[in-house]
């Protein structure tokens, strides 16, 4: 059988390695390449899309075999309703990220290069169902990230970068443990993941901390949860994001708040739920309270904020919280709405930063309130229509307006999680992040758009065809799937009824 | 000549390669002086260690005691012997790229290191307590004149004397130590050791742990585990690069070995399932854990205030003993391999690393961070090789560094006590991203002043290459090795 995950993997590795060994004069010939790394991989995730089995909820397009024997450790990749999404939000963000970076001058090579080492990484995490594999990927998804933040970013790369990969290393070590401690806990020893999750294997057993006997399934949650949580981020893990996103170059930050986030959630779903499940459902209150937590304080804090990033930036706390909700919620519509939830605002979250990148190439600040006080924009509107309307329904996809996608996901996770009776007063708190979102949004909205026209920017160009060219696919995403989300609901139906019949 | 002294020799025939290509260019360096200068001295130690791993394959099939017991040729030896004698060709090789080592004084390079690295050898296979003494002896005043080996340099000569007091110290409590635990046990081979405290059923009285105390320090000072770590950044930083190369990777495996030996065989037993048990009345694993713990903990957060490379290179190496010692914690086959595995990542990804700031040191003349600016942009193999060694020495993965990590914290798990030890492990290897991060920072984050040409030599870029493909590689499959240093442990004598 053709191994189209692995295809899929190594593409952009194979991509990287040519273009390391590229002349350095020839930039475009550089992207040139990039662009065939990623459009490859996005024309299988395409097959991949039309010849999914969706009414099955095992594990397809699988390769499996042996890597490491003494470990009993595979090379096992494959995918079910859970990760596919995930896997095609991964192939075309890439793929128009790398058309979003044309702008990238100094460093083309290196640049590239990293961009497309992460797109492996980011694809074998969402592929892999060895325990092992998956670690691998998941930690060698940081040295490019470093790099991409630390040498294009901003003012303050270099803080930024350094805040991201430690928080990130201090979350994955935890995962080592806990990944060792499955390994030599589960018998046969194994890492494979299907296998961990048969069985209820680490219920009941305890292991020793100074005297103290701690319940192992608990501890390898809060273990497993940490590593994912920061990740995500739930807060309080949260702090390492405003400057990452911020400082980080447009792409980059489309790829982190796009894809990376929803790792953190995807392995809650792939590890903690099917793995412990019992020590998911002893959680599944404080996991609650986190994500209301998580809507509440992402809102307020794009509230406050005068840079048109970091109110993005503290926009996907907010949304990410709505994910945690739903998943906590363990109903149908909660878990499938958390799943939808995640790639809705996968694309509306790289619609927004794509847009903040646009203007930020024109004008060179982004403030919507500068800091001495002054408006930093204004009644643009008039000035750059094209851009106003992609931005308007960027803005309200992601602020939940009906007829577009954000409000379908949002929806099924507070409809779930209100139908469980423990978690109505939760929910009730929680829905008040749908009107800090519109009040938020619609405020940066008036502030930046509407108004007199502020006439330092009365010269501003609408977007070039590229920038059209990046923005169009996800446009178009968000009002078909606001429309009719069931192409991707079907996608992950069935994977995620036979994971919600782990919890009645 | 009898046929056992014969035999005897024969198993010795690494050593006494080694001796004979030292005795050689002794000869050379007199009839021909312009060996002195010329690259002939390397060419003939990477010659000779090469030999010398081929003889090492050869002789000695079986584990057997020799020399009246005084030494032992088990796969033990042999694992050490590969790894000293790569070490010694790749510092060899280092040092001659460089111009830390003046050209007049290669040839007194090359004897010293050949004469080190036979004493290196005798304190792996050494299997009494004098030939061990011997060993270490050997190597430490070879060590204390190669740290001062540029004699006009004023911090050379400082470190070549702080190594001297130190060591000196060092070695004089651990001679007092060792005749003591003769006056105890009746016997400085091992074995009979071994008998007469299994026999003692636990009584031995105050002076065995004096003895054994001292003996400790003797030890931890070659291997520079905590307390006796302080000379290593003095000595490293003061060296000549490359000398600080190899000793931040050949005696400290040195005292490994010695380490493991006694340990193994004078203080604990085989159980039947090939691993081992502390003898009655002898219980470390607490004391072990404690040390290794203090010992990753001091190195590490003495590691981020530094801003000299090599200093924090240094402390780096101290935290890795730590890790290394982790795996003794537990006795058991799965810690005692992790050790090896550990050692030979190390080995790679540390000469790799301090090979680098040789590179920069002869390109700039001081190996601080500022120095580094850039560099990776310039230079870019120097750049992705020193990411590859910085990353390993992390302990990310896809790199051999994570591997040797994963298995030492996996055998502590595995035996399910210590997991404070595990948790403190990880926390710092978190930590020490911390300051391994500032050396790629400053290559590659920072932009140079102005823009130079600077070209890395296809000599160096070689070698970088050789120690960053096997960094990488182990990271993704180490199931040879593994076996490897599985089979050298069930041949421990």
């Amino acid at each position: 059988m053709f191994p189209i995950l692995s295809v899929m993997t190594y593409i952009p590795l194979l991509g990287m390695i040519v273009i390391l060994a590229l002349p350095r004069n020839n930039p475009n010939l550089v992207r040139w390449v990039a662009v065939v790394a990623t459009a490859l991989p996005l024309a299988l995730g395409v097959y991949l899309y039309m010849h999914f089995d969706r009414t099955t909820a095992s594990m397809q397009f699988v390769e499996q075999f042996d890597w490491i024997k003494p470990f009993n450790i595979q090379y096992y990749m494959g995918i079910d309703g859970l990760s596919i999404p995930m896997v095609l939000l991964t192939v075309l963000l890439s793929f128009l990220c790398i058309i979003a970076s044309w702008g990238i001058e100094n460093g083309v090579k290196g640049y590239y290069a990293m961009f497309l080492f992460l797109e492996t990484g980011m694809m074998g995490v969402f592929c892999a169902l060895d325990f092992f594999l998956f670690f691998l990927f998941w930690e060698i998804m940081l040295l490019p990230m470093y790099f991409l933040i630390g040498i294009w970013g901003g003012k303050e790369k270099v803080y930024a970068a350094i805040k991201f990969f430690l928080y990130t290393l201090f979350g994955s070590v935890l995962m080592l443990l806990v990944m060792v401690g499955m390994y030599y806990y589960s018998e046969p020893h194994t890492f494979n993941l299907l296998q961990l999750a048969q069985g209820h294997q680490f219920v009941g057993k305890t292991i020793a901390l100074f005297g103290y006997s701690l319940p192992l399934d608990k501890l390898f949650w809060i273990g497993l949860f940490i590593g994912f949580a920061i990740k995500v981020p739930v807060w309080p893990f949260h702090t390492w994001l405003p400057w990452a996103h911020v400082e980080a170059p447009t792409a980059v930050s489309v790829i982190l708040a796009g894809v990376l986030l929803k790792m953190g959630t995807y392995g809650i779903l792939r590890m903690n739920y099917p793995i412990l499940p019992e020590a998911t459902l002893w959680a599944s209150n404080f996991m609650m309270i986190l994500g209301v937590i998580n809507i509440l304080y992402g809102a307020f804090c794009a509230m406050a904020q005068k840079d048109l990033k970091k109110l993005v930036a503290y926009s996907s706390v907010s949304h990410m919280g709505y994910v945690i909700v739903g998943m906590a919620s363990f109903t149908t519509a909660g878990v499938n709405g958390a799943v939808l939830q995640m790639f809705n605002h996968g694309t509306s979250t790289a619609m927004l930063f794509l847009l903040v990148g646009i203007i930020y190439d024109r004008v060179h600040h982004r403030w919507i309130v500068k800091p001495d006080g002054s408006k930093g924009f204004g009644g643009i509107a008039s000035v750059v229509p094209v851009y106003t309307g992609v931005m308007a329904i960027a803005l309200f996809a992601s602020l939940g307006l009906p007829g577009l996608s954000g409000f379908i996901s949002e929806a099924l996770v507070f409809l779930g999680a209100f139908s469980n009776p423990k978690f109505q007063t939760y929910v009730v708190i929680g829905s008040l992040g749908i009107l800090l979102g519109a009040a938020y949004l619609l405020w940066m909205f008036m502030r930046v758009f509407l108004g007199p026209l502020n006439e330092e920017h009365k010269d501003l160009k609408d977007m070039n065809w590229r920038e059209t060219f990046t923005l169009i696919p996800l446009c178009v995403l968000v009002i078909v799937l606001g429309v009719y989300p069931m192409p991707v609901l079907n996608l992950m139906g069935s994977t995620l009824a036979k994971l919600l019949t782990l919890f009645s | 000549m009898t046929a056992e002294t014969l035999h005897n020799i024969k198993l010795l025939a690494p050593e006494v390669c080694l001796t004979f290509f030292l005795c050689f260019l002794f000869v050379v360096d007199g009839l021909f002086p312009k060996t002195r200068t010329n690259k002939f001295s390397m060419i003939t130690t990477v010659v000779a260690c090469i030999a010398g791993i081929l003889l090492t394959c050869k002789v000695g099939k079986t584990p057997e005691a020799y020399f009246g017991g005084l030494v032992v040729n088990d796969g033990f030896t042999k694992f050490f012997r590969y790894f000293f004698f790569f070490t010694a060709a790749v510092s060899s090789y280092v040092a001659f790229g460089s111009k830390e080592i003046e050209t007049r004084s290669r040839m007194e390079f090359s004897l010293l290191l050949l004469c080190t690295t036979i004493g290196m050898s005798i304190m792996a296979a050494a299997s009494n307590l004098l030939v061990l003494y011997m060993g270490i002896e050997m190597v430490s005043i070879i060590s204390f004149v190669m740290a001062g080996f540029k004699r006009d340099n004023l911090k050379s000569n400082e470190a070549s004397f702080k190594y001297l007091v130190f060591g000196g110290v060092a070695s004089g409590f651990m001679i007092y130590g060792f005749s003591l635990m003769y006056g105890l046990t009746g016997s400085l081979n091992y074995p009979q050791m071994a008998a007469y405290l299994t026999a003692a059923q636990g009584n031995f009285g105050l002076v065995f742990w004096l003895a054994l105390v001292l003996i400790y320090g003797g030890l931890a000072y070659k291997i520079s585990a905590f307390p006796m770590h302080f000379w290593a950044p003095d000595v490293y930083e003061g060296a000549p690069t490359p000398i600080a190369t190899f000793f931040s990777v050949g005696p400290k495996a040195a005292g490994f070995a010695a380490l493991l030996r006694m340990l193994l065989t004078v203080f604990a037993v085989k159980t039947a399932e090939g691993n081992w048990q502390m003898i009655n009345g002898i219980s470390l694993t607490h004391v072990i854990a404690v040390i290794s713990a203090l010992t990753m903990v001091v190195g590490n957060l003495s590691a981020i205030g530094q801003t000299n490379v090599k200093r924090i290179l240094a402390y780096s190496s101290i935290a890795h003993v730590g890790y290394m010692l982790m795996g003794l914690v537990t006795l058991d086959r799965s810690g005692l391999t992790a050790i090896l595995f550990y050692l030979i990542a190390y080995c790679a990804m540390n000469l790799g690393a301090f090979w680098v700031v040789g590179v920069v040191a002869n390109l700039r003349g001081r190996e601080d961070l500022d120095a580094f600016r850039g560099l990776g942009w310039s230079m870019p193999v120097l750049g992705i090789c020193m990411g590859i060694f910085i990353f390993s020495l992390t302990g990310i993965p896809m790199f051999s560094g994570f591997i040797g990590k994963f298995l030492i914290f996996g055998s502590i798990i595995k035996s399910g006590g210590y997991l404070w030890l595990v948790l403190l492990g990880v926390m710092n290897s978190v930590v020490s991203l911390y300051y391994y991060i500032k050396i790629l920072k400053s290559m590659w984050l920072d932009r140079p002043e102005s823009p130079e040409s600077l070209k890395l030599s296809t000599y160096h870029a070689v070698g970088l290459v050789g120690l960053a493909i096997p960094t990488v590689v182990l990271g993704l499959y180490f199931t040879p090795i593994l076996e490897f240093a599985e089979r050298t442990l069930s041949n421990l004598l």
